[in-house]
């Protein structure tokens, strides 16, 4: 069964412009210009029911806008949404019952209040009868580990702590499908990778759909079976993280500084980028070449400094969105 | 009552609740606040007795009408920061985008909307009505009264701002022109109307609520008019919803175009 | 001397860009005037009577002249503004800059009034020839000597109510201190001139600073002679020295505590 449904969803955005400087500030109150931005152009796509869904891409690719329009809080300007085969432009309210939000950036939550109390508020909001509420609660802080915290003022909390509280608190209804968007952004990598495994859990036992954005590759890698990429409001790119891990995510980069200038053997799955004095920066194929043996390459004697990353997720998405372009020009 | 209404309500007491613990936190701020505001209007009280010693009769007033005039300015402006203070800094919800948080609860969004803050130093606003009251013309009538007043003022008050707030749907310098309409409908409702003529008089009648909020009641409670007191409880349900008919209107364009990069 | 130069000609640029909202502060601006041509109008029974010694023409302008100031300067850049970084921590990154905070904030609020004043002014002057007309005896040659009393006058204003800013470095909420000093300033020097109090109070007004904020220029706009001028800018002077000194103290002070408690 489909979750979520998106057709041709489409959204653009009319933004003032302004000039550089005191003729232009003068210029911007008496003719402002405005510029039109298609923030969301023609996006279909469908989520089943249990789904953990990435939604990717760079800052301003669309990705908020799009969970704006499928939660109701913006109308789409083209196409539409159906969301638990609710319209959420028409039943915005009821459609509020049966989903969670966890907007990164943006608190729900009281925070000179505990915890605790914040819960309990949304058990209000969501008519459910105090005892129920507070089953929730324990249960839910068990999940989510908030045990020693459950009692202290939200403002004390970490952000990681707040998080976890921010994504209890949209589950206490126990929604059919989560929004999460953007839920690490700003918390340190073991910070990270415990909410990731917190919502993973969640997702296995409470069967929870869940549909997240994000620009951090890990979230994708660790959390999703299946991954949107979009780029400028379009879907670039729709498909399975198996299938996106074969092709994008396993090249690593090594970049090595050398003592003395030294030529490294080019065994299949190493390609170099880059080759300047003792300075040499190469890109390894983890599926032809282990990253290990990779590294015997260079004589660790010799090594000054080095430095191993994947490549990063814009990189990833350019090229996927460049590939895309071939693709269509080659049709 | 329908469960809908008494969950509704529910929420909204929780929500006042939370608010005024949030505000004692600090129980040193909470009072100092509260101890301050008192101490700042009786200033005024100064600016009276100058005047007063000028000439007995001012507008029609004497000392006793003006310190009821001012203690339930106070009072009515108090009532609607202690419920209502976010329709105060509505504009700035919306243009932060930050109605989205509303939006996605299954709950009546203007009435989440006004009642989530408070303002703590309006208590003291609200104690200095009734001490002024108690302190220069006390009796058991004119107390009801001043109750009735301040709670149809309050609404009122928070109506008005409701109704300026809401035009930061269309226009970005909305808020400061709200900010204006509402200062200067407090500076206004603690003069007497009887210095005011012509084009000030309808302005104050017509335009700023200031007539039905103040003016009207200071002169019911002073000699009593059932005419007088039918009209301010109609005005009263009119503006609300007028205020509420234009949020939902600007709320529909705020779900429909964005109003600002920032909500990308 | 030069940063601060820098700092307020950035302000200067962003406050010409928020020129349409100074604008709409000339609806409240424009109906407290008018709330007070209509009390002194009621007040004076004849446009000859004396009250404590102004004709009405000159107690309306003595507002007007007040009132301008009052809304020329934006105070919510020494005041909330202050309050504000010093209790949201901010002030860990201010003070770390090569500038003094205290001077800079003076700096950002010069910037903020040099645009909003003269527009208040020209406002104030609008509607006190339409409504009020001309001052008597008045002299444009007052007002250019007048000019440096008031740019003093708004100064040690801002250093005052810097001073009381600091206060947030010890309680939460300094806020209510600057109700208590806005209130002063008005009731007593602003909707009034201070003649209008008993004789018995008049010493003790001329050691507030009401003498020299706001009752100095605009008394000797509508009133000028020699003595009062070089009395006020003689009571300026030390006002200003002083409250530098109470400023830069409190600050230190403030810094001091900030370092060894944190932030």
């Amino acid at each position: 069964m489909n979750v979520i449904e998106a057709e041709n969803l489409s959204k653009i955005f009319r933004v003032r412009q302004k000039e550089k400087g005191l003729k232009g500030s003068v210029q911007a109150i008496l003719r402002p210009r405005i510029q039109e931005i298609q923030a969301v152009n023609d996006i279909s796509f469908s989520v089943e029911a249990g789904e953990t869904l990435a939604f990717i891409g760079p800052n301003g690719a669309g990705k908020s806008t799009t969970i704006k329009m499928l939660t109701g809080i913006l109308y789409p300007d083209g196409g539409r949404a159906r969301v638990l085969g609710i319209d959420p432009v028409k039943q915005r309210r009821r459609l509020a019952y049966e989903i969670g939000t966890v907007f990164g950036q943006k608190e729900q939550l009281w925070t000179h209040l505990t915890p605790y109390d914040n819960f309990r508020f949304f058990g209000a909001i969501y008519d459910i009868p105090d005892p129920e509420t507070e089953r929730r609660i324990r249960k839910l802080a068990d999940t989510f580990e908030l045990g020693p915290f459950l009692n202290t003022p939200v403002r004390s909390l970490s952000l990681g702590q707040r998080i976890r509280c921010e994504i209890v608190a949209s589950l206490i209804h126990e929604p059919k499908v989560l929004f999460l968007d953007e839920p690490t952004i700003g918390l340190d990598p073991v910070v990270k990778e415990h909410i990731r495994s917190l919502i993973r859990q969640m997702n296995r036992e409470l069967g929870t759909t869940v549909f997240l954005t994000s620009h951090d590759v890990g979230d994708i890698e660790k959390l999703c079976r299946r991954i949107i990429i979009v780029n400028s409001g379009r879907i670039v790119l729709d498909d399975s993280m198996e299938h996106l891990k074969y092709h994008y995510l396993n090249r690593k980069i090594v970049e090595v500084k050398l003592q003395e200038e030294a030529q490294l053997p080019a065994p299949e799955g190493v390609t170099f980028l880059k080759r300047k004095g003792s300075h040499v920066k190469f890109q390894v194929d983890t599926q032809k070449l282990r990253i290990n043996d990779a590294l015997h390459l260079i004589d660790a004697e010799n090594l000054e400094d080095i430095n191993i990353s994947n490549i990063p997720l814009e990189s990833i998405i350019t090229e996927i969105y460049k590939a895309e372009g071939r693709e269509e020009k080659a049709v | 009552m329908s469960t809908a209404v008494k969950n509704q309500l529910r929420v909204c007491l929780l929500a006042v609740k939370y608010n005024i613990m949030r505000e004692m936190l600090n129980k040193v701020t909470f009072l100092t606040n509260i101890g301050f505001m008192i101490l700042n209007n009786a200033t005024f009280i100064l600016q009276w007795v100058i005047l007063f010693h000028l000439k007995e009769d001012i507008g029609g007033y004497t000392m006793r009408e003006v310190m009821l005039l001012w203690g339930l300015a106070a009072s009515t402006f108090g009532l609607s920061r202690i419920l209502f203070a976010r329709t105060f800094s509505l504009p700035e919800l919306i243009i932060n985008g930050k109605l989205d948080t509303y939006l996605v609860q299954p709950k009546n969004v203007l009435l989440c909307v006004i009642t989530s803050a408070t303002n703590s130093s309006a208590i003291g606003d609200l104690l200095y009505g009734l001490i002024l009251l108690c302190a220069f013309c006390f009796s058991i009538e004119r107390l009801l009264l001043f109750l009735l007043f301040t709670i149809t003022g309050a609404v009122i008050l928070a109506a008005f701002a409701l109704l300026l707030g809401s035009l930061s749907f269309w226009f970005v310098r909305a808020d400061t022109f709200a900010q204006h309409m509402l200062n200067s409908s407090i500076s206004f409702s603690t003069y007497p109307d009887g210095i005011f003529h012509g084009a000030a008089r309808f302005l104050l009648y017509q335009i700023l609520p200031v007539g039905m909020v103040i003016y009207r009641p200071v002169h019911v409670m002073v000699d009593f008019r059932l005419e007088s007191l039918l009209r301010i409880l109609a005005y009263t349900v009119l503006i609300s919803s007028l205020a509420v008919i234009v949020f939902y209107r600007g709320l529909r364009r705020y779900a429909s175009s964005n109003l600002m990069e920032a909500r990308m | 001397m030069k940063k601060y130069r820098v700092i307020y000609r950035s302000v200067l640029m962003e406050n010409l860009q928020y020129a349409a909202n100074i604008a709409m502060g000339f609806i409240s601006f424009s109906i407290i005037v008018f709330v007070f041509i209509q009390l002194w109008n009621y007040m004076y029974s004849s446009p000859q009577e004396l009250i404590a010694g102004y004709t009405k023409s000159q107690m309306i302008w003595y507002v007007l002249i007040t009132e301008t100031i009052w809304f020329g300067t934006p105070s919510h850049v020494v005041t909330r503004q202050v309050a504000a970084d010093i209790r949201g921590g901010n002030i860990a990154y201010l003070i770390n800059k090569p500038y003094h905070y205290t001077l800079y904030c003076l700096a950002k609020y010069t910037g903020g009034w040099s645009v909003q004043l003269p527009m208040f002014a020209l406002t104030a002057l609008g509607l006190g020839a339409v409504l009020v007309g001309p001052l008597p005896a008045f002299h444009p040659w007052t007002l250019l000597a007048v000019t440096p009393v008031i740019i003093a006058g708004i100064t040690i204003d801002a250093v005052l109510r810097l001073c009381i800013s600091m206060i947030s470095f010890w309680i939460e909420d300094s806020n209510p201190f600057q109700w208590l000093y806005n209130k002063l300033l008005l009731v007593v020097g602003t909707i009034f001139p201070v003649e209008i109090f008993p004789e018995v109070l008049q010493p003790f007004f001329k050691f507030t600073p009401i003498y020299t904020v706001c009752y100095g220029p605009a008394k000797l706009i509508v009133d000028f002679s020699t003595e009062k001028y070089a009395e006020i800018l003689l009571a300026q002077a030390l006002y200003l020295a002083a409250a530098c000194g109470l400023m830069f103290f409190l600050y230190g002070k403030g810094v001091k505590k900030l370092y060894v408690n944190g932030g």
